[in-house]
C-alpha cells in the first residue's frame, strides 16, 4: 500500500526523510512545507503548513525545530493523520505529554519519533547480544557523544533555549540517553554537571556530564559535548561475561567515522576468574541503513498495524524526563538558568 | 554478510619455530612419502576444488612430493592429484597413534596451550548464535573430527561450552566417513556443524560439504575454519611457508574459491573472516633468520618491525581478508 506523505519542515532532515521514503517505495510524497521554497524539490512546496493538508496526505512527517513540534504533531493527529516526528520530541516533557494526550484521542493512529540510533547496525547487534543473554548481566554503560559546536553556533536556533529547550544534551546527548534507556529501561538516581565553557554568551550548555543508576544497579555515565573538537561517538557496555563497544556512528554528516562494533567474551582461568584482555571480535559497518529501517517500521505500523518498537511516545516521554532530571540535578546550572530566564523577562 | 576481525595478543615466535613443529612437519612429510611409495594407493588428478577451473589453466605452486597448483581464477592452492579419502584417513590415524604414544604428556601440555584457540572457537559460535537470527539456539553442535586432531578439545568443550550439547564424530579409518556423517546428521540432527581444520585435509571437500548440505536440517549453521591462500604468508613465502604441510594442506582455499564452492552447493554465506594471528610473526622470523631473503618492501619492513607494528599489520591483514586462516559461517 502506498501512503501519501507530506513533509512539514523541508530542511536537512526533511530531505533525508524524503529520500528514505523514495528508497522504501511505499510512500508518495505529495507536498512539503518550509520557510524556504525557492528551489525545485520535485514536489509542491509551500510556506503555510496548513496547506499540505490540501493534498490529502495519509501521513505527516514533522521535521521542524523543537518548539514547533507539538503544534505540528497535535494538528496532524487531530486531522486523522499518522505522524512521524523528528527528535527531540519538543522542548520538554510537557510538550511530550501534550502530544501523548492528542495521541490518546486517536488510538487508531501511529505516532513515532525519530530516535534513529536504535536502528544502527552496531546498536542492533549490541542489543541482540545483551537481550539474548550471550553477554550475561549488564553492569555498567559509558557513553560519549560529542562534536565541535560548529559555525554560527551562537546564532543557531538549536542554542536558543526558547526554541530548542536546551543545548548539546537535548540536541545530541538525547540519542545516547535513549540508548541507555533501551538497555537499562530506567534510572532511579541521577547526578550531573552541566557546563557552559566555550560559548559563554549562549544561554545553553555546551557540556553535560551525567551519572545515573537503574533500580537494578546498572550504572551509566554520559558525556555530551559541543567542545569535543573531534566528532566522537562511543558507547560501551560492560557485562558479567564480557564487553561491547560501539566506536563511531554512521551519520548524515559522515563525520563520526565508521561504525565499529567490538565484542569480547571473557576467557576464564582455571579458578573461573577472567583473564585480562580477551580476544575481541570487531565488525565494521560502512552503510547507514538506520533511516531506511526506521521508515520501514513506520510503514509497517501504519499499513499492517505492526507495533512501533523504537520511538514510541512513551520512550519519548521517558528520555525527555531524563533530560530534565539531568539538568535539574546540577543545582548550579539550575540557578544559572533561572537567572537567565529572569533577565530575559 | 559480516566480516569480523578477531583481535588478540600477538603470539610468540616460538609458536612457529619450535622443535615440536619441525618434528610434526617431518613426520607428515614421511607419511606422505610412504603413501606415495605404496604402489597400491590409486591417485587421481583433479581441478581446482574451489571454483572448479581446470588445472591446466593454473600455475604450479610447489612440486614438493606431489604437484600443487595455484588457481589462476580464484587463487586457491591445491594438490593437483590426491588419493581416495580412505588411505588418507588410515595414514592420519596411524600418525596420530604414533604421536600419542610418543608423548602423552606433550599432548596434555599442547592441550593446555591450545585452550585460547579453543575458547576462540567456542566464543565464535556463541557470538554468531546471537546475531545469526536463525530464531533458535544452537543447542546441539556436531564436531566433525576436530576431536581427533586435538585430543584436548572434548575436555575443553565439556568445561567451557555451557548450555550446549556436543556430539563428536572422530576419525575412524575403518568406516566410510561420508556415509557415517550422513547417518549421524539424519539420526541426531544438529543445530550446527563444526569443521575446524578439516577441509584442508579432505581429498574431496565438495563431497564433504555436499553431504552436510544434503543431510542436515534446513537452517543448520556450518562453522568452517580452514587455511587461507590469500594470506600474506602464502603470498610472500609460497611453499616455503611453515604452515604449508602438504599432507595437511591438500586444499588451501582462497576466500573467493571457498565462497564459490559454498554458494555453488546452495549454502548461504553469513560470515567471512580471516582471523589468522601468525602471518606477521611467521614473516618476521623468516626474514630475520634468512639474511639473504630479499622481497621489495617486505624484507626491510619485517626486519625493522617491533611487536606493536607487527600487531597493527596483523589486524590490517584481517580487515583486508588477507590472513593465512579463514572462517566461514554457512547456513544450509
Amino acid at each position: 500500500m502506498t501512503l501519501r506523505a507530506a513533509i512539514i519542515g523541508y530542511g536537512k532532515m526533511g530531505q533525508i526523510r524524503h529520500r528514505a521514503m523514495e528508497r522504501h517505495g511505499g510512500f508518495e510524497v505529495v507536498a512539503a512545507c518550509d520557510t524556504h521554497t525557492g528551489f525545485d524539490a520535485g514536489i509542491p512546496l509551500m510556506t503555510d503548513p496548513m496547506q499540505v493538508y490540501d493534498y490529502d496526505p495519509d501521513v505527516i512527517f514533522c521535521c521542524v525545530p523543537n518548539m514547533m513540534i507539538p503544534d505540528v504533531v497535535c494538528e496532524a493527529l487531530k486531522r486523522g493523520k499518522h505522524v512521524f516526528s523528528e527528535k527531540p520530541p519538543g522542548r520538554n516533557s510537557d510538550d511530550v505529554r501534550r502530544m501523548r494526550a492528542a495521541e490518546a484521542t486517536r488510538p487508531e493512529l501511529v505516532l513515532k519519533f525519530g530516535f534513529n540510533h536504535r536502528f544502527h547496525d552496531a546498536i542492533e547487534n549490541a542489543r541482540q547480544l545483551i537481550a539474548g543473554g550471550t553477554m550475561g548481566d549488564l553492569y555498567f554503560m559509558r557513553g560519549v557523544y560529542g562534536k565541535a559546536g560548529g559555525a554560527n553556533y551562537a546564532q543557531n536556533w538549536r542554542n536558543d533555549p526558547d526554541q530548542s529547550g536546551g543545548g548539546i544534551l537535548i540536541d545530541q546527548g538525547i540519542h545516547m540517553l535513549d540508548l541507555f534507556l533501551m538497555f537499562a529501561e530506567g534510572f532511579s538516581e541521577v547526578q550531573s554537571f552541566v557546563q557552559r565553557k566555550f560559548w559563554t554568551d549562549v544561554p545553553v550548555e555546551d557540556n553535560a556530564f551525567a551519572l545515573m543508576k537503574s533500580p537494578e544497579g546498572v550504572v551509566a555515565s554520559l558525556h555530551s559535548s559541543a567542545t569535543q573538537w573531534q566528532h566522537k561517538f562511543i558507547l560501551e557496555l560492560y557485562t558479567r561475561g564480557g564487553f561491547i563497544s560501539v566506536n563511531g556512528i554512521l551519520s548524515a554528516s559522515g563525520t563520526y567515522g565508521t561504525e565499529v562494533l567490538n565484542v569480547a567474551l571473557n576467557r576464564l582461568d582455571q579458578d573461573g576468574n577472567p583473564i585480562p584482555n580477551p580476544e575481541s571480535q570487531e565488525i565494521r559497518f560502512t552503510e547507514d541503513r538506520s533511516w531506511d529501517k526506521e521508515i520501514a517500521e513506520f510503514h509497517d505500523a501504519v499499513v499492517h498495524g505492526a507495533p512501533v518498537l523504537c520511538g514510541t511516545s512513551q520512550q519519548a516521554l521517558d528520555v525527555m524526563t531524563l533530560v530534565e532530571r539531568i539538568y535539574a540535578a546540577d543545582t548550579d546550572w539550575t540557578s544559572q538558568r533561572a537567572g537567565h530566564a529572569a533577565r530575559a523577562v | 554478510m559480516y566480516t569480523p576481525v578477531f583481535i588478540d595478543e600477538l603470539p610468540d615466535a616460538s609458536t612457529v619455530s619450535s622443535r615440536k613443529s619441525e618434528l610434526y612437519r617431518l613426520t607428515r612429510a614421511r607419511g606422505l612419502t610412504e603413501l606415495l611409495l605404496d604402489g597400491t594407493t590409486p591417485w587421481h588428478d583433479r581441478a581446482c576444488p574451489g571454483c572448479g577451473q581446470d588445472r591446466s589453466q593454473s600455475g604450479n605452486f610447489s612440486q614438493a612430493l606431489i604437484p600443487f597448483h595455484r588457481c589462476s581464477h580464484c587463487n586457491t592452492i591445491y594438490a593437483a592429484k590426491v588419493p581416495a579419502q580412505a588411505p588418507l584417513d588410515a595414514l592420519r590415524a596411524r600418525l596420530q597413534a604414533e604421536r600419542s604414544e610418543a608423548s602423552a604428556q606433550a599432548e596434555a601440555d599442547a592441550g593446555s596451550r591450545q585452550e585460547f584457540e579453543f575458547v576462540s572457537v567456542l566464543n565464535w559460535i556463541r557470538l554468531t548464535e546471537a546475531r545469526a537470527a536463525t530464531g533458535r539456539p544452537l543447542a546441539q553442535v556436531l564436531d566433525y573430527r576436530f576431536c581427533s586432531e586435538n585430543p584436548a578439545w572434548p575436555g575443553a568443550v565439556a568445561r567451557l561450552a555451557q548450555n550446549r550439547g556436543w556430539q563428536f564424530l572422530p576419525l575412524d579409518p575403518d568406516s566410510e566417513p561420508l556415509a557415517d556423517l550422513a547417518r549421524t546428521l539424519r539420526q541426531s540432527p544438529p543445530d550446527a556443524v563444526l569443521l575446524n581444520a578439516e577441509l584442508d585435509r579432505s581429498a574431496d571437500p565438495r563431497a564433504l560439504l555436499q553431504t552436510i548440505r544434503d543431510h542436515a536440517p534446513e537452517g543448520t549453521l556450518v562453522f568452517v575454519a580452514t587455511s587461507c591462500a590469500d594470506g600474506l604468508e602464502y603470498e610472500i613465502l609460497g611453499a616455503d611457508s611453515p604452515s604449508f604441510v602438504p599432507l595437511d594442506r591438500l586444499n588451501v582455499f582462497s576466500v573467493k574459491g571457498f565462497e564459490a564452492l559454498a554458494r555453488g552447493l546452495g549454502y548461504d554465506c553469513l560470515e567471512i573472516s580471516t582471523p589468522g594471528r601468525l602471518d606477521a610473526v611467521i614473516l618476521q622470523r623468516y626474514f630475520t633468520e634468512i639474511e639473504s631473503a630479499a622481497v621489495p618492501f617486505w624484507s626491510g619492513f619485517f626486519r625493522e618491525a617491533d611487536r606493536d607494528r607487527l600487531r597493527d599489520l596483523q589486524i590490517l591483514l584481517q580487515r583486508s581478508l588477507r590472513s593465512g586462516v579463514m572462517r566461514f559461517v554457512l547456513k544450509t
